[in-house]
């Protein structure tokens, strides 16, 4: 390989430059032939000549697909095998440092065997990503939050157990919902999951830097904060850890930990809305570089969190000037005692047999006062009501009754359910919610808007103060 | 749809090869009553290309053409008046159902069903064979998606000590 690059290197004359804006990362062996024809490097016939091969490639690669059962394919799947023959022949070429490089190797070369070297490059990077989910794996942070759970347990697998070299190597075959704070998404296949892994553990990496009881408390803080359940929502919790590590720095705390005080925070307030854009700039430059150092983070995790500090910068930037620092600086808040704490106990769950059961007795009843009745009596479990209301055994103002039957804790944590959305702006209330005009998925929901609408104000504020008590994050459900 | 193109433009060059191979197929065929000429042939590649280019598919050689054309010239119900024109519908017929199917029938396979209920079940008739494969290709389907949904959620597991 060595020895093919030097020769290829001797054959180009400085005259000819292909012009680099025209290549694209994505689509790197076809803008490279463009940019060649351009450049005066290929000839029209040398471009037919390697086209031809690329498709004498694609024509084998069908017959393999079809394991020699049928000698034609829909279009779309010969274009999904010639894209995946040019992800790995990307692969090879965006090895050479020069594009006139592999421009000339390109045309000295059969393109067979440019695809056989990417391909082993495709099968190589794999390897390499099969190791670094095992690391991956292994550091992950215990912290409940599920799109980060759930990337790492169950779609990264998909990825693995989905991913084919030979007819779908441009293909990243994943639902990966867990954001990253810098994420390059112009990458495909096994070289996009590489990107993706990597940065999820230089994350990963430095969130285990605090410990397991800063983290969580961290992301209590976060979730109230923003008014939802940090538990389902998308966001990326290493750019939460930076800023309130950096935040730590800037109001005299220390760098290891996470914790802002309401002191710390007013002292922070005053201190980033009296400054400049470019001060606050150079602050966060300052605790940055400061944090790295006392961290001793190593270059690569150094050089991330460089990329991330801009985003931070234009954030406090915008939340100083706005007045909304406290979205972006999370404060440590006192443990506000709320009345009502939530457990719902799965154990308390009907069978699915049992479930239906009932379902089928409630709608056999013809008056709607049985129907209460009998689901008053059959559940117990807040799943199950969900379920039973999901499933639509009941009509019009049968919801009437059953939810005039609900004391007010029942109803307001319906409520926190159902206007879950809402909630999150602080300038709403409930009466001010049952104002706007809304639409709902579920016939349930939209009956229960219905009937909170028509109950008294007294009982409507009862069920409100209950809302007020019942936290998101005490709304355990297993 | 370019991809079509560019493969039936790569195939040109045995666009001539493809000619003799089926000229040489009246050899078998005269026996039946039936001949293909040289301009029946090339008419009929051609609109085999743009059947082909309808449908969205990219063929990569003459080979279901011929058993095609073998398959069906031993039929009674086919005279040599419309030989051609009724290749060129089994043709569209033919390619119709790889679609309907998702690929998931082997060639051979498609082509026999095809004459199978041609024979039997329609007498000779396209129309017939048409809406009896329609009925054939919705019942594949759903078949398929039945196992698909039978099958779905047993395989999402990857073991990385593998």
């Amino acid at each position: 390989m060595e020895s093919e690059h030097l020769n290829v290197s001797r054959e180009l004359t400085t005259r000819d430059r292909v012009q680099k804006t025209r290549l694209q990362g994505n689509q790197y062996t076809i803008s490279l032939m463009n940019a060649g024809l351009q450049a005066g490097l290929l000839t029209s016939q040398e471009v037919a000549r390697i086209q031809s091969a690329f498709m004498e490639i694609l024509r084998d690669l069908i017959h393999k697909h079809t394991r020699g059962e049928s000698t034609s394919v829909t279009t779309e799947t010969a274009e999904n095998i010639l894209t995946s023959i040019l992800y790995a022949s990307d692969a090879y070429l965006l090895s050479f440092e020069e594009p006139e490089k592999a421009i000339t190797y390109l045309k000295a070369v059969d393109p067979r065997r440019i695809y056989d070297k990417g391909v082993e490059k495709v099968n190589q990077c794999l390897e390499e990503v099969k190791l670094l989910y095992k690391e991956l794996k292994a550091s992950k942070l215990e912290i409940p939050v599920d799109a980060y759970n759930m990337t790492i347990d169950e779609s990264l697998p998909v990825f693995f157990r989905k991913y084919g070299v030979i007819f779908d190597a441009h293909n990243t075959m994943a639902s990966i919902d867990y954001p990253l704070a810098v994420d390059d998404m112009r990458l495909q296949g096994v070289f996009y999951m590489k990107q993706y892994m990597e940065r999820l553990k230089l994350e990963t990496g430095f969130c285990a830097l605090y410990g397991q009881q800063e983290l969580l408390s961290l992301l209590a803080n976060y979730g109230r904060e923003c008014r939802f359940n940090y538990r389902i929502e998308l966001f990326n919790i290493f750019e939460l850890v930076m800023s309130n590590a950096v935040f730590s720095i800037l109001s005299g705390g220390a760098a290891n930990t996470l914790r802002i005080s309401e002191i710390q925070y007013l002292r922070l307030e005053q201190q980033l809305s009296s400054l400049a854009k470019p001060q606050i700039r150079t602050l966060i430059n300052e605790a940055v570089a400061s944090l790295q150092q006392e961290l001793t983070i190593d270059s690569e995790l150094k050089a991330y969190m460089d990329r991330c500090q801009e985003n931070l910068i234009q954030r406090v930037k915008h939340a100083a000037k706005h007045n909304t620092l406290r979205k972006v600086i999370i404060t440590e808040r006192e443990d506000e005692t709320k009345s009502l704490v939530v457990y719902f106990n799965k154990e308390e769950r009907m069978s699915d047999v049992q479930l239906r059961s009932v379902l089928q007795e409630i709608m056999a009843f013809d008056r709607k006062e049985d129907k209460v009745n009998l689901i008053r009596s059959s559940f117990h479990s807040f799943h199950d009501y969900l379920d039973m209301l999901e499933s639509d055994c009941l009509y019009g103002e049968e919801y009437e009754a059953l939810f005039r039957s609900f004391g007010v804790t029942e109803l307001a944590i319906l409520a926190k359910i159902v206007f879950c959305e809402e909630l999150r702006s602080e300038s709403l209330n409930l009466s001010s919610i049952l104002l706007l005009e809304q639409h709902f998925q579920a016939e349930w929901q939209m009956q229960f808007v219905q009937s909170l609408q028509r109950m008294s104000r007294d009982r409507l504020e009862a069920v409100e103060r209950n809302m007020n008590d019942i936290d998101y994050e005490h709304m355990t459900f297993y | 749809m370019y991809l079509s193109r560019i493969f039936n433009s790569l195939n040109q060059s045995v666009q001539e090869q493809y000619r003799t191979e089926l000229l040489a197929l009246n050899d078998k065929t005269r026996g039946y009553g039936l001949v293909l000429t040289p301009e029946d042939i090339k008419l009929m590649l051609l609109a085999r290309n743009q059947i082909l280019y309808s449908y969205g598919r990219v063929e990569l050689s003459i080979e279901a053409t011929k058993e095609l054309i073998e398959l069906f010239s031993t039929s009674a119900f086919i005279q040599q008046e419309s030989y051609a024109d009724t290749l060129n519908e089994l043709h569209e017929i033919y390619y119709y159902l790889k679609n309907e199917t998702e690929d998931r029938i082997s060639d051979l396979k498609l082509l026999h069903r095809m004459k199978d209920l041609f024979e039997e079940e329609c007498g000779g008739s396209l129309d017939l064979l048409k809406s009896k494969l329609e009925e054939f290709a919705s019942e594949y389907r759903r078949e398929l998606q039945q196992n698909e949904l039978t099958r779905e959620g047993a395989d999402d597991e990857w073991n990385p000590n593998i």
